[in-house]
C-alpha cells in the first residue's frame, strides 16, 4: 500500500522564483476558442487554471487564522458539467456558533460568445449567492454561475477564513474532469509544522519553497515563514472502476497534518504527531479512550453472571460477546473513543462503534479474556496512512480476543454477527492493535474471514416434465452473516419464503426447513423441497436439453474493461460450491456426459472446476468457484477476466436427456 | 427542589401515559401483522383553521415498529418551511410489552435542510427523531404541532401510502368556522365522513376514520397510488399565501388566480433580446416554424436550476432574470419561453402537469386544489396543438417524452384554467426495432453489424448515453448487450429531431469465443441482444394489474454459420396472444443462414389481478426463449 502515499520533504530555497496566482477577470480568447481538449477529447470541460493559497495570519489582536484563497477558470465544451461545475458549494464549519469558517470575496465571470458572436462577460449577481443551514455543525454557500452555455468559461474566486488550525485545507489535485493546471501555494509561519503527504500516483510537476523572513510578527518577536507551491500540470480525469476501494486512495491530492505548534504566549512546544511509543502512552491516558478501558469493576459485575457457570475461556468470550451485542443498539456511528464513557453507552443501550467495541475491549478483559482494541480505517474511509506514526486514519475500533493461542476480531455493532467475523466495511488495510500494558502493533486486516455457499440439489425429473426434490443451501462464514441479515427483515419465515421462492423462475416450494437461523457459529442450513417446471410437453419430445447451471447460470463477464488501473478489491476471499443430482426415468439416458474442466489463476488465486460422475439412471454434475484472494492487483486483472471467460463458455454446454 | 419537582411530574406523565393506553404488541390483531414492518396503532390529525393565515396542525401517532425494515418507515421525521413552524414536540417509547422505556422531546430530533437533490435552494426542512432502541418490536407515541401561517395547500390524507404499513386506527379531522367553505375528494375511504359541532357552536368539525387495515406487499405492475388507495384530498375556497390572497371553488377560478397574481407580471423580456428574437425569426411566415426557432435559442441559451422558496415554489422568476443568468427551474423556464413567443405574437399557455416516468397522475379533473410537480408550455396552435418541455436542452420541439405524456393537465390562461390533456405514445408508437448481420466462425469468433431505431417514448433510450465522449458511449452501450467478450469496432447514433423524433444507433461488433467449440459440437445464444428478464411469481396478490405504458420490440438477426454444421436442437417457434400482449419468435435454418426473428408488444392498461399469473408464464416463455441455446453438430 506504501506506494499510494508520499511523504514529502522540504527544500528551503531563498530564490525569488515563486508562484503567484493568475490574473483573474481577463478574457481567455484562446479558451473561448477550444473545441475539445487536445490530451483527452472525452472531456466535457477542462480546469483551465486552478490555484489555492493557505495561509496563517493574524486576525485581529487576539487571533490567528487560516486563510485560504480558492481561484479557477473552466472551460465547458458541452452541457454535461454545467450541473457538477456550473454550480459552487462550499462547506463551512461551525463548531458551536460562536466559533466559526466565514466564506467571503465571491465573485464570478463567465465569458461566452454571444448570438452575433461577441465575447461577453456576465458577472455573478452576489445577490444570487445563498446559504444553507444543513445541520447543527454545517452550513453550505452556494451559488450558480450565470449565462452558462456551450463553450462558455467560467472563473470564480473565494476566500475562506477558519479558526480551526488542524485542519489546513488539502488541495485535490485530480477530479472528474482533467485540468491543465493546478497549484496551490501554502504560507506558514515558523511556529507551526505540519506534516505534508501526497497521495496518488501522480507526479509533482512543480515542488518549491522559499523562506520569507519576518512574515509573521508575536509580541515584540518575528519568526519567518515557508512559502512553498505544489503543483502539477496536466491532470488527468479521475475514472472510477467497478470492484474497487475507496477512490480516495488513488486520487491525486495533498494532505497536510499538525504536527507541532509553539504557543504564542508561553514560547512552549506542542507535539502532535510523534512516536507509536508517545501516541500508545496517548491512547492509554486519554480520557475518551485508555481511561474507559480502565473501567473494569463495574462490567465485572455486569459480566460475572453471564460467565459464572463456564471454565473454557472461549465460552467465557463468546458469552460477553453476545451479552455486549444483546445489550446495545448501535447508532450508526463509527469512532474509536467514547464520548460519554462505556458506562452510560451501556445504560442507555445505544452508542457508537466507538462506544460499543471499546465496551466489548473492556469487559472481556474483565473477564479474564486477554483482548486488545484493533484502530482501523472502514474501507469507505481510504487506506491508512503509514509513513509516519499518527492516528489521523483511524476512524473505527474492533476488539482482538486472545484465547489459547489464537486471536478473535470482534464487532458488537451488529446482534447477528458471528463470533470472529467482522463486516466488510472493516476489512481494509491494516489496523493497530493496542492494549493497556504492551506497545501496539500492526496487524492485517483483510485475511480473516471468507465468504463460502454449497448448493446442494436433489432432483429427480418426472414424466410430466417437472423437476421434483430438494435444493439445499449451506452458508457459511460472512455469507451466512448476509443471508441472516436477509432473512430478518422478514416478520416470518413464511413471509421470507414465499419472498425468496417469487424469485426462483419457474419453481414452487412446497415445503422448507432453516436450521441454525440463530445459531451463530454454524453454517446456516436453507433445505427447500421444491418443484421446477422443466419442460411443459414430455410426450412428444425425444430429447431434453438441460443446462445443470440451476439458480446460478452466470452469462455475462462482470469485467468489461480491457484493463484496469487499481486493484479489484472484494474484501475477502470466497467459495461457492454446487452439487447437483439429477434421478432420470427409466426410460430416459443421458446423451453426452460432459467434459469436466479445471481453469486456475495463477500462483493458486482462485480456481473453477467442475465434476461428473455417471450412476444408473442417475448422474451427479459438480462444480466450483473459488476465490483465494482478497485483492486482485491490475496484473492480474486479465486473469480474473480470462477465468470469467471461460467460465461463461463452460455454462453454454448442455446436457441432453434421450429417450431410450 | 426543582429537580425533584420535575422528576416527580415525569413520573406521573409515564403512569398516564400506561394508564390511558395500552400499546402492548400482543394486542395487534394476527390478521395485520403480515407483510407489515410497522402497524399504525392510533393516528390522529386535526387541522385546524383560526384565520386563513394561522392554520394549526395537531399531530398524533403512536406506531409500532416490528422489525428493522420499519425503523424508516416509522414516520418520525416533521416537515417544516418557512411559513410553517414546529410547536411542542413531546412523547413516549414503549417496549414491547407497552411499558414506557424512554420520554421523547424535540431535543431528540436533529434538524436538516431537505435536500431534494435537484434545487440550488430551497427553505423546507426536517426534524429527524434520532433515538435507537435496540429491541423489537417497539412502540412510539409522539405528538406535535404545527402553525402555518397559509391556507392554499392543506396535505392530502392517505393512512396507508407505503408498503409494510398496517393500520389499527387512523383519523383526520377538520375545524374550522362554520362560515368556512371546505371543499374536499375522497377516494377508496370506506366509512363516511362524520361532521359536529363545537359546543358553542361557532364550529364545524369535518372527521374522516379507517380501522383495521391490512399491510400492502409491494408488487409489480401496481396501479396508480394516487387513485387507487385510500386518499382525502382537501382544498380551500378562501385562502391566504404570504401576500396573496384569492379563492377558487373550480379549475377556471384557480387558473385564473394562478395566471393574474403569479405569471401576469412577470413576462417583459429586455428590448435588446425581443429585437433579437424577431431578427432570427423574421422571414418565416409559419407560426409552428418560428416557435421552433425561438424554442432552440431558448434551449441553447438555458439550463435547469432550481429555486424553490415561499411563494417561489408556485412563481416562476421574472423572465428578465432568467434572461440575465441564463438559469431557471421549470416555472422560470416556461415563463421566459412564454415571453419570447409574446414578442412575436405566438399564444401559448403556462400549463400544471404532474410529471413522473413510472406513472401517469392527471389533475384530478373535478377537483381544483394545489396538484401537480412540473410546468409545461402548450401552443394551442389550430388542429395543431404543441407541447413543450423547456427545462431540456436536448429535447426535440414538441415532444414530451414519458415524463408528462398522456395525462390532463392545467392550462392557465387570461380567461383562466382549462384542463388539457397531453398527447398519448402507443404501444405501437414506442417501438425499438432492430436488425443485425451476424458471422460465426468455425472458432466461434462473431463478427457483424446491428441498427437499432428508436421511436416514440423510446427515442430518449439512448439519450443519456448519446450525451458521452465517444470512449464513454463505448464502454456503457455494453451495458445493453450482454455479449461476452463484445468488442465495439464502431458506434454511431444519429437522432432526427423532429416532432416524431427517432434515434439511430449503428454497431459494428466482434466478440471471440462467442460460440462454444467442444467436439464437434457448436453452442452458443441465439438472442444476446435483446433479453427479457423474467416475472417473479407472486403469491396472494392484491392488486390489479396496470401496465403504465405499451411498447413494442422488433428483432432480426441473421446469422451465417460455419460451413458443414446441421442444428442439434429443435428450433424455436413460438407465438402467444394475451390481451395485455404478444410475443413471436421463430427461427429458420437455410443452408448456413439462421434468421432469428423475434416481436413483442406490451399494452399498456388495468387488467384484473388474476391477469399477473398469465403475466409471469407469458414472461417466463419470452425468458426461456430469449435464453435459447442453439447447438449445432458437424455433419
Amino acid at each position: 500500500m506504501k506506494k499510494y502515499f508520499l511523504f514529502l520533504s522540504l527544500f528551503l530555497a531563498t530564490t525569488k522564483v515563486f508562484a503567484q496566482d493568475f490574473p483573474y477577470g481577463n478574457v481567455d480568447n484562446d479558451a473561448l476558442a477550444m473545441t475539445k481538449y487536445a490530451k483527452d477529447t472525452s472531456a466535457h470541460a477542462v480546469y483551465i487554471n486552478e490555484h489555492g493559497k493557505s495561509r496563517i495570519a493574524r486576525y485581529d489582536d487576539y487571533g490567528i487564522r487560516l486563510y485560504y484563497e480558492y481561484h479557477a477558470k473552466i472551460k465547458f465544451f458541452d452541457t454535461k458539467e454545467f450541473e457538477n461545475k456550473g454550480t459552487i458549494e462550499i462547506p463551512i464549519y461551525s463548531s458551536d456558533g460562536t466559533v466559526y469558517e466565514e466564506a467571503k470575496n465571491i465573485k464570478g465571470i463567465t465569458y461566452y460568445i454571444d448570438d452575433n458572436g461577441l465575447t461577453q462577460a456576465a458577472e455573478l449577481d452576489p445577490k444570487k449567492i445563498v446559504t444553507v443551514k444543513d445541520s447543527k455543525h454545517w452550513s453550505t454557500v452556494k451559488f450558480a454561475m450565470p449565462a452558462l452555455r456551450k463553450g462558455c468559461v467560467i472563473e470564480y474566486s473565494y476566500e475562506t477564513i477558519s479558526p480551526y488550525l488542524y485542519l489546513f485545507q488539502s488541495w485535490h489535485f485530480q477530479d472528474n474532469i482533467p485540468k491543465i493546471n493546478s497549484e496551490y501555494e501554502v504560507h506558514i509561519p515558523g511556529l507551526w509544522t505540519y506534516n505534508v503527504v501526497l497521495n496518488g500516483f501522480l507526479k509533482l510537476t512543480k515542488n518549491k519553497a522559499e523562506v520569507e523572513k519576518d512574515c509573521f510578527s508575536f509580541g515584540s518577536a518575528k519568526v519567518d515563514c515557508s512559502n512553498i507551491v505544489y503543483g502539477i500540470n496536466d491532470v488527468p480525469a479521475f475514472v472510477e472502476e467497478d470492484y474497487m476501494t475507496s477512490p480516495k486512495n488513488y486520487k491525486s491530492a495533498i494532505r497536510f497534518e499538525l504536527k507541532e505548534e509553539v504557543n504564542l504566549n508561553t514560547g512552549s512546544k506542542t507535539q502532535y504527531t510523534k512516536t507509536w511509543k508517545d501516541i500508545d502512552y496517548e491512547l492509554k491516558t486519554n480520557e475518551y479512550i485508555g481511561k474507559e478501558l480502565k473501567r473494569s469493576s463495574f462490567l465485572k459485575e455486569r459480566i460475572a453472571p453471564i460467565i459464572a457457570n463456564k471454565t473454557d475461556s472461549l465460552a467465557k468470550a463468546n458469552a460477553i460477546y453476545e451479552f455486549i451485542k444483546k445489550n446495545f443498539k448501535w447508532n450508526n456511528n463509527y469512532g474509536y473513543s467514547s464520548i460519554d464513557g462505556i458506562k452510560k453507552a451501556l445504560d442507555t443501550h445505544s452508542g457508537s462503534a466507538g462506544d460499543i467495541n471499546l465496551t466489548l475491549v473492556a469487559a472481556l478483559n474483565a473477564g479474564g479474556i486477554p483482548t486488545e482494541a484493533v484502530l482501523l480505517s472502514t474501507r469507505e474511509n481510504g487506506f491508512i496512512n503509514k509513513l509516519y506514526p499518527n492516528i489521523g486514519s483511524f476512524n473505527y475500533v474492533v476488539a482482538k480476543a486472545n484465547i489459547g493461542g489464537k486471536s478473535y476480531l470482534l464487532d458488537a455493532t451488529d446482534p447477528l454477527l458471528p463470533f470472529g467475523i467482522l463486516p466488510i466495511r472493516c476489512l481494509n488495510d491494516q489496523g493497530r492493535a493496542f492494549s493497556l500494558d504492551k506497545p501496539s502493533y500492526w496487524i492485517d486486516m483483510n485475511t480473516q474471514q471468507r465468504e463460502s455457499v454449497t448448493y446442494v440439489f436433489d432432483l429427480t425429473l418426472q414424466n410430466d416434465g417437472k423437476l421434483t426434490g430438494t435444493y439445499t443451501r449451506f452458508s457459511g462464514g460472512y455469507s451466512a452473516y448476509l443471508r441472516r441479515q436477509k432473512i430478518k427483515k422478514f416478520n416470518s419465515l413464511d413471509e421470507y419464503v414465499e419472498k425468496f421462492g417469487e424469485e426462483l423462475n419457474k419453481t414452487k416450494i412446497t415445503k422448507y426447513e432453516i436450521a441454525n437461523l440463530d445459531t451463530l457459529e454454524k453454517p446456516l442450513g436453507e433445505t427447500y423441497t421444491i418443484e421446477i417446471k422443466e419442460y411443459d410437453d414430455m410426450k412428444n419430445h425425444g430429447r431434453f436439453s438441460f443446462n445443470p447451471y440451476l439458480f446460478n447460470h452466470i452469462t455475462t463477464n462482470p469485467f468489461k474493461l480491457n484493463e484496469r488501473d487499481f486493484p479489484v478489491d472484494w474484501g475477502m476471499p470466497s467459495m461457492d460450491r454446487c452439487v447437483l443430482t439429477v434421478h432420470l426415468p427409466s426410460q430416459f439416458v443421458l446423451e453426452n456426459p460432459p467434459q469436466t474442466v479445471a481453469y486456475g489463476l495463477p500462483n493458486n488465486g482462485g480456481r473453477f472446476f467442475t465434476n461428473f460422475e455417471q450412476g444408473d439412471n442417475q448422474f451427479t454434475f459438480s462444480y466450483g468457484l473459488q476465490f483465494n484472494k482478497s485483492i486482485y492487483s491490475p496484473e492480474e486483472y486479465g486473469y480474473l477476466k480470462e477465468l470469467y471467460n471461460k467460465i461463461i463458455l463452460t455454462e453454454k454446454n448442455e446436457l441432453i436427456f434421450k429417450r431410450k | 427542589m426543582r429537580g425533584i419537582l420535575f422528576s416527580f411530574l415525569l413520573t406521573i406523565v409515564c403512569v398516564k401515559g400506561i394508564a390511558q393506553n395500552n400499546y402492548a404488541c400482543d394486542l395487534i390483531a394476527k390478521d395485520l401483522l403480515p407483510y407489515a414492518s410497522v402497524v399504525v396503532r392510533n393516528e390522529e390529525v386535526n387541522i385546524e383553521i383560526k384565520d386563513l393565515d394561522n392554520v394549526i396542525y395537531h399531530i398524533k401517532k403512536v406506531v409500532t415498529v416490528l422489525n428493522k425494515n420499519g425503523d424508516t418507515k416509522a414516520g418520525l421525521s416533521i416537515y417544516y418551511d418557512k411559513i410553517t413552524s414546529v410547536k411542542t414536540i413531546k412523547g413516549f417509547v414503549y417496549d414491547e410489552f407497552g411499558k414506557s422505556i424512554q420520554k421523547i422531546a424535540e431535543k431528540d430530533f436533529d434538524d436538516y435542510a431537505v435536500s431534494d437533490g435537484f434545487s440550488l435552494f430551497n427553505d423546507d426542512r426536517v426534524k429527524v427523531y434520532k433515538k435507537a432502541i435496540n429491541q423489537y418490536p417497539y412502540t412510539i407515541e409522539f405528538e406535535y404541532e404545527l402553525k402555518a401561517k397559509q391556507s392554499l395547500h392543506f396535505p392530502s390524507w392517505q393512512p396507508n401510502d407505503e408498503t409494510g404499513l398496517a393500520v389499527e386506527k387512523s383519523a383526520y379531522s377538520f375545524t374550522c368556522p362554520v362560515g368556512y367553505n371546505l371543499r374536499y375528494k375522497e377516494f377508496n375511504i370506506p366509512s363516511k365522513m362524520a361532521m359536529s359541532a363545537s359546543k358553542d357552536g361557532r364550529l364545524k368539525i369535518y372527521k374522516w376514520q379507517v380501522e383495521h387495515i391490512k399491510a400492502l406487499k409491494n408488487e409489480p405492475f401496481t396501479p396508480i397510488k394516487n387513485t387507487a388507495e385510500i386518499k382525502l384530498m382537501l382544498a380551500p375556497e378562501k385562502f391566504v399565501y404570504e401576500t396573496f390572497s384569492g379563492s377558487f371553488t373550480n379549475w377556471q377560478q384557480f387558473g385564473k388566480w394562478m395566471y393574474d397574481d403569479l405569471i401576469k407580471d412577470r413576462e417583459a423580456v429586455p428590448t435588446e433580446t425581443a429585437n433579437y428574437i424577431k431578427q432570427i425569426t423574421d422571414g418565416i411566415t409559419d407560426p409552428k416554424l418560428k416557435a421552433q426557432k425561438i424554442y432552440e435559442y431558448m434551449q441553447h441559451k438555458t439550463h435547469y436550476i432550481s429555486v424553490q422558496v415561499g411563494i417561489g415554489g408556485y412563481r416562476p422568476f421574472l423572465a428578465s432574470d432568467v434572461d440575465k443568468d441564463g438559469y431557471g427551474d421549470c416555472k422560470a423556464l416556461v415563463n421566459y419561453t412564454k415571453s419570447l413567443f409574446n414578442v412575436v405574437g405566438i399564444e401559448s399557455y403556462y400549463c400544471v402537469v404532474h410529471a413522473g416516468r413510472g406513472e401517469k397522475i392527471g389533475m384530478v379533473d373535478d377537483f381544483a386544489s394545489i396538484q401537480g410537480n412540473h410546468i409545461i408550455l402548450c401552443l394551442p396552435f389550430k388542429n395543431d396543438t404543441t407541447w413543450l418541455e423547456c427545462t431540456n436542452q436536448k429535447m426535440p420541439f414538441g415532444f414530451l417524452g414519458d415524463f408528462t405524456d398522456d395525462r390532463t393537465v392545467l392550462a392557465c390562461t387570461p380567461e383562466g384554467g382549462k384542463l388539457l390533456h397531453t398527447p398519448k405514445y402507443t404501444a405501437d408508437n414506442n417501438l425499438e426495432k432492430r436488425k443485425a448481420n451476424f458471422v460465426i466462425s468455425a472458432t466461434g469468433e462473431l463478427t457483424g453489424d446491428m441498427e437499432t431505431v428508436f421511436k416514440g417514448t423510446d427515442y430518449e433510450d439512448r439519450e443519456g448515453l448519446i450525451a458521452e465522449a465517444q470512449a464513454d458511449r463505448i464502454k456503457e452501450v455494453h451495458r445493453y448487450y450482454p455479449i461476452n467478450n463484445l468488442e465495439i469496432e464502431k458506434l454511431d447514433y444519429k437522432q432526427d429531431k423532429s416532432i416524431k423524433p427517432t434515434t439511430t444507433e449503428y454497431i459494428k461488433l466482434s466478440a471471440h469465443e462467442y460460440a462454444a467449440v467442444t467436439d464437434g459440437k457448436l453452442y452458443f445464444a441465439i438472442n444476446s441482444v435483446n433479453r427479457t428478464n423474467a416475472l417473479r411469481q407472486m403469491q396472494n396478490r392484491i392488486n390489479p394489474v396496470y401496465i403504465n405504458r405499451g411498447y413494442t420490440e422488433e428483432d432480426e438477426i441473421t446469422y451465417t454459420l460455419p460451413k458443414g454444421y446441421r442444428l442439434d436442437s429443435e428450433p424455436l417457434n413460438k407465438t402467444i396472444n394475451k390481451n395485455f400482449g404478444s410475443f413471436t419468435v421463430i427461427m429458420t435454418l437455410n443452408g448456413d443462414k439462421l434468421t432469428y426473428k423475434r416481436k413483442f408488444q406490451l399494452k399498456d392498461g388495468t387488467y384484473s389481478k388474476e391477469t399477473y399469473d398469465e403475466m409471469v408464464d407469458f414472461y417466463q416463455t419470452v425468458n426461456d426463449a430469449d435464453l435459447y441455446n442453439v447447438a449445432l453438430v458437424k455433419n
